[in-house]
């Protein structure tokens, strides 16, 4: 089990989600298996690239699972993930947004607020994704 | 009281008891067939079933248990250990009495031409740790592994004798089309090699190194700056350590550099030292540092009690892969790292493009792969250039409809310099290009045979269908003339 972030991740989990082989007689996997094995990209404002970057910048190949960091790794990405405005800080940062163009009154705040479409969507149908997300206090 | 006559016959209902119309009961369920195809003797046993359906139904539902048992999952690494297991007996083939084995003596005569020779057990052993056999070549098809001896093979036995004698040392890139036969000419000369007790190394695929599945470090105080896959290097170790029995007697000569990570004792063998970075990658690659420099010290620098060091055969297939510019390892800077920054892959090009020298000879060998091979323009053009060069002095090479001036830059395609200076930088410029042919057909007859004999070709050999055979195969690409004959049987 190895720590990062205050979370914890299992020996045989990839530090990465891998991207799709860039041959195409591989056979694509299905399923959630290359998700669910994500590490560094399981953390919100965390993507391929940022990952991606993250593993160059102390040497972590591609493939790496979890367990096979060295301590000096994990501690590396640890501080270097601390410093980041990501998870809690990034979501905060998306609700001052929202919160924000509300308070000055705008257009797109009040559709924020009804939780409806904000970028001139049609209402009539199809409107399920901006009715999950879009509130004030938005989750993410 | 009168009574309502039946309207369609007239008749008094008086008469309803003595008419046609009289409902008995048997003319009632008749009266109702005509809705129904079933006969009405059926009647009773349909309604029978369909009560009995109804409850089994209903039982069966609570009686079966369900059933919750799914495949099970293969274990780590299972799959990958099967699509790479080599299989190199077949008890279901026929056995071949007085099959020759390849011997020093054998390999190099005129003789063994078209004959298919044994591998002997020992080396099999030692070409499986170098991991020689690949799992898409057919010896699993066969009782036990041999090789047909062609032109090639002699030439190679002749070559690897001269080399030994004078202690000269050759660099060779193999080319040919697919199925050419390319990794087993290296198979073949691996073979030899461990017959004449040299010392061999092989990098089985090259892409393995490139394509991100073995971890990377920088190598500290290189400028520029090189890298280390330590668990590969102590892979390769451990492969020379099992499959070069003659490392035992050889003993460290040299004293290790200061910064060596571990002490090591003086006069240490060689098989010893290998197998001690196999065990630790962390010092696997200083130790493969040092193991190379020890195997090619000149025989003269060693002391007269010391034994002499033997030639080495330096190996590796998939060469495009070693020349890409850009692999899956990232610098720290997010740059892709160029394939000759790979401390292994540059060893390798060190002695491919003759920067470092082997002063006790021996044969550092290249083979491409035109299975899937990445597209490597400059790598192209450094060999056609050379093969141009070499086929000026004897013949003129085959013209390629699609590309009929493959030695000629294309404007449109940017070089990678560093690739092409392997081939003609300062050192460069001896590296030897063999273009391997298809078969001759005295050769496809002796290959053919031995498949009919071990019983796979149920057909006579004769010239009719070696003909048909070696023509539908392009020529006598050996790994075309298997699969119409062996693979493909209909």
């Amino acid at each position: 089990m190895v720590f990062i972030l205050q979370r914890n991740f299992k020996d045989a989990r990839l530090v990465k989600v891998l991207p799709p082989p860039p041959s195409t007689h591989i056979p694509q996997l299905t399923g959630p298996f290359p998700l669910c094995q994500k590490c560094l990209e399981t953390f919100y404002g965390v993507g391929p690239e940022l990952s991606a970057r993250l593993m160059a910048r102390y040497y972590i190949h591609p493939t790496a699972k979890v367990g096979s960091l060295v301590d000096k790794q994990i501690l590396d990405l640890n501080a270097d993930l601390s410093t980041m405005n990501i998870e809690n800080n990034l979501r905060r940062q998306l609700r001052d947004n929202i919160k924000r163009l509300r308070d000055m009154g705008t257009y797109r705040g009040r559709r924020h607020a009804m939780g409806l479409p904000v970028r001139g969507q049609r209402t009539r149908t199809q409107t399920a994704t901006a009715a999950k997300l879009n509130m004030i206090e938005r989750k993410g | 009281m009168s009574f309502r006559p039946c309207w369609r016959c007239f008749l008094r209902a008086s008469d309803l008891s003595t008419s046609i119309w009289q409902p008995s009961p048997a003319r009632l369920s008749a009266s109702a067939a005509p809705f129904s195809t079933s006969t009405s003797s059926l009647t009773n046993a349909s309604a029978d079933r369909s009560t009995a359906f109804r409850a089994k139904v209903f039982n069966l539902k609570k009686e079966k248990p369900k059933n919750d048992v799914r495949a099970k999952r293969p274990a780590p690494g299972e799959r990958k250990a099967y699509r790479k297991r080599i299989i190199l007996s077949n008890t279901n083939a026929l056995p071949i009495y007085g099959m020759e084995d390849f011997t020093v003596e054998n390999m190099c005569k005129q003789e063994s031409k078209g004959m298919v020779l044994g591998i002997p057990g020992n080396n099999v052993d030692q070409l499986r740790a170098v991991e020689a056999f690949k799992p898409t070549q057919a010896w699993g098809m066969f009782r036990r592994p041999g090789m047909l001896v062609r032109n090639e093979t002699v030439e190679y036995a002749k070559l690897l004798e001269e080399l030994q004698s004078q202690g000269k040392s050759l660099r060779r890139v193999l080319v040919g089309e697919r199925g050419s036969g390319k990794s087993v000419m290296v198979l073949q000369a691996m073979t030899m090699a461990f017959l004449k007790g040299w010392t061999v190394i092989n990098i089985p695929e090259a892409q393995e190194l490139i394509i991100g599945h073995y971890d990377y470090a920088p190598l500290s105080g290189s400028s520029p700056l090189l890298f280390i896959q330590k668990s590969y290097t102590a892979r390769l170790l451990s492969q020379i350590s099992r499959s070069n029995p003659q490392l035992e007697t050889l003993r460290l000569s040299s004293t290790p550099p200061s910064n060596f990570p571990i002490p090591i004792p003086a006069n240490i063998s060689l098989a010893r030292l290998a197998g001690l970075g196999a065990s630790d990658p962390e010092i696997a690659w200083p130790v493969f540092q040092l193991l190379i420099s020890e195997l090619t010290l000149p025989n003269s620098s060693i002391a007269a009690d010391d034994q002499k060091r033997p030639p080495l055969l330096f190996t590796l297939d998939s060469l495009a892969n070693a020349m890409k510019d850009q692999t899956a390892y990232m610098t720290a800077s997010f740059k892709p790292i160029h394939a000759h920054d790979l401390t292994l892959l540059k060893t390798f090009m060190d002695y491919l493009s003759g920067a470092s020298p082997l002063p006790n000879g021996g044969l550092i060998l290249a083979a491409t792969s035109a299975s899937n091979p990445p597209p490597n323009p400059s790598l192209d053009l450094a060999l056609a250039k050379l093969e141009t060069h070499s086929a000026s002095q004897s013949s003129a090479p085959s013209p390629d409809p699609y590309n009929p001036s493959p030695a000629t830059p294309n404007p449109f395609y940017t070089y990678d310099q560093r690739v092409m200076d392997i081939f003609e930088g300062p050192n460069g410029g001896q590296v030897e290009v063999q273009r391997l042919p298809g078969l001759s057909k005295e050769e496809a007859k002796g290959l053919m045979e031995y498949w009919a004999k071990s019983g796979i070709l149920r057909q006579d050999v004769d010239e009719r269908l070696v003909g048909e055979k070696w023509s539908l195969s392009g020529g006598g690409i050996v790994g075309e003339l298997e699969r119409g004959c062996i693979r493909m049987r209909i």
